[in-house]
């Protein structure tokens, strides 16, 4: 009998990761980054990190929320409260952000009494809630109006590394999970959360775990967000559309992957920005269009793709190695 | 009476207006295997459910070691040692063989002298599994679920296994061999069973006792040999004699 347990990080992983985070670390001076571009990476960074926190739930753990704005703007404007308080350090306030939406996040426990497609609509529900009450509460958000933040030009330099940090953390975290004994329960209760039960698994448990983890990671971000874009308003951090654009990342790039939600983030910022601001009907119907063919042709998205890719690669280089035999 | 393992005290259980369940008392001794028999729809699984924690009873009580556990949450009546199988067999579809067997062992029976890790293996090769490990549910035959599903049971070190249907939908070779497999659960592992079986050889050999329910009531307990014999267990599944001879 040969069971192996494999290593929980593979050596040739934690090298592969470790030297991308370097990289990226030092790119800003080794390609000379324009202001534009360093602003646009960084964007990405928060983005990557709240689509692979929504997919702790939506991929791992099979709750698909569409209210995961609720929690980035809770981030965003309890940390930009702080900031705006007092000499508060910024990390110690987007820390406190993302302890406030952590904990927030526990407000969907009661939702878990559904289930599939209905918990679903509960997060929808959850989420207009607390956008509506975010935005008529004018004295903490500043109303439609919005806050704004003292514009820091070393700030937002400096988002680059922070947003890369957290976003190294997250992907790390998420690989863990993912091989992990803990990661194994999330997937059990994905498939089958009676039975999961049935085995002993306590799946309330893991379930308001993990949207504590989710939600503190997006509110972080949120708080990040917050001081890159030195203003923030609550119907475009509480809004819908932010809510299904952490769906859309995952999705594209691939739910329950650990690359896909980081993939899917980076075409997302990309198309975004491109496509944006000349036609903004066109950046639409595009994601649309590819949310059609991936879930028809991919169901695991980008990451799915790469995947069958590396397969036919491999396919491809053995009979080589074969047909080239010994010398 | 103290001696029970597991003493089931008129449990019942209403669905709106239908009793599903009508006040039925038993009692498992330890190392003991007992049959639970009876027509469709006699409330079978659902005296299961409700001894395992997946449905609340409506009234009576479940005592697990003189304890009462009555209502108390699956995951937690795992923990003491109650795990039970479902008929139509629930494998994590995503998690391959091995992890399915895994996330059990992870949990179950506080007691247990072997760590959760090296205990789905041997797991798997009690059940005959151990050359499957890495593939998924999906691709073994329905036999190969049903030790699936046994396996992912025995993970959790039960004291009490309550089997649903273990042996019924498979071939007659497979049943037997998974009758077999029951039979050295109870005698290898000491495992106390409940079994809820349509095949009756399988049933009638294995069993100590067997108790039959007809519309949610017991209508007789005893030996295999006794309660084939048992007018109302005759008349419970042919129907009486006027019955077959009218017009």
């Amino acid at each position: 009998m040969s069971v192996s347990t494999p290593d929980l990080v593979p050596p040739r992983v934690a090298a592969g990761f470790a030297a991308g985070v370097v990289l990226l670390a030092v790119a800003p001076w080794a390609l000379d980054l324009s202001p534009y571009s360093h602003n646009l990476v960084t964007l990405a960074f928060l983005l990557i990190s709240g689509a692979v926190a929504w997919n702790w739930m939506g991929g791992f753990l099979g709750q698909i929320s569409f209210g995961h704005a609720a929690l980035f703007g809770l981030g965003g404007f309890v940390s930009a409260r702080l900031l705006l308080s007092g000499p508060v350090p910024a990390p110690l306030a987007w820390l406190v952000g993302g302890l406030v939406a952590g904990v927030f996040s526990l407000g969907a426990h009661p939702a878990l009494r559904l289930r599939g497609p209905y918990f679903s609509i509960a997060t929808i529900g959850l989420g207009e809630a607390v956008r509506l009450i975010f935005t008529y509460w004018e004295d903490f958000t500043g109303g439609a109006s919005g806050l704004s933040l003292p514009i820091d030009p070393d700030m937002k330099h400096q988002l680059y590394w922070w947003g890369l940090g957290l976003a190294a953390i997250v992907v790390a975290v998420s690989w863990l999970m993912r091989h992990s004994t803990f990661g194994l329960q999330l997937l059990a209760i994905k498939a089958d959360v009676d039975a999961a039960g049935d085995v002993g698994v306590s799946a309330t448990f893991y379930q308001d775990l993990v949207f504590v983890l989710s939600g503190a990671v997006v509110g972080v971000s949120g708080g990040l967000y917050a001081s890159y874009f030195s203003f923030i308003e609550p119907n475009d951090m509480f809004g819908f559309d932010r809510s299904i654009a952490f769906v859309l990342m995952t999705v594209i790039g691939g739910v329950g992957t650990i690359l896909g939600p980081v993939l899917g983030a980076i075409v997302f910022v990309l198309l975004r920005q491109y496509l944006l601001a000349s036609y903004p009907d066109l950046y639409l119907g595009l994601y649309g269009a590819l949310l059609i063919l991936i879930i028809l042709f991919e169901p695991l998205g980008m990451a799915g793709l790469l995947r069958r890719l590396g397969h036919l690669l491999r396919r491809r280089r053995v009979p080589a190695a074969a047909a080239g035999g010994t010398p | 009476m103290s001696a029970a393992l597991l003493s089931v005290r008129a449990l019942s259980k209403s669905f709106g207006g239908l009793r599903a369940l009508d006040a039925v008392d038993l009692e498992l001794t330890a190392g003991e295997i007992l049959g639970v028999i009876g027509p469709n729809g006699a409330g079978k699984t659902t005296l299961f459910s409700l001894i395992a924690g997946s449905l609340q009873p409506t009234s009576g009580e479940v005592l697990f070691e003189g304890t009462p556990v009555t209502g108390r949450s699956a995951h937690r009546l795992v923990r003491g040692g109650i795990v039970r199988t479902h008929q139509i067999v629930r494998p994590f579809a995503n998690l391959t063989v091995l992890e399915n067997v895994t996330v059990a062992a992870l949990h179950g029976n506080r007691r247990a002298d072997i760590p959760a890790r090296h205990r789905a293996p041997r797991v798997l090769e009690f059940v005959g599994l151990a050359d499957r490990a890495d593939q998924l549910p999906g691709q073994l035959t329905l036999a190969g679920r049903k030790r699936l599903e046994l396996a992912r049971a025995l993970a959790t070190i039960p004291r009490v296994l309550l089997l649903d249907e273990v042996i019924a939908g498979v071939n007659p070779a497979e049943a037997v061999a998974l009758a077999a497999l029951v039979r050295r659960v109870r005698d290898e592992l000491g495992t106390s069973i409940i079994m809820i079986e349509h095949v009756m050889p399988a049933v009638m050999s294995l069993s100590d006792r067997v108790l039959v329910l007809d519309h949610g009531k017991k209508i007789a307990q005893g030996t295999p040999a006794e309660v084939v014999r048992d007018p109302g267990v005759i008349e419970a599944y042919l129907g009486t004699s006027s019955e077959a001879t009218a017009p």
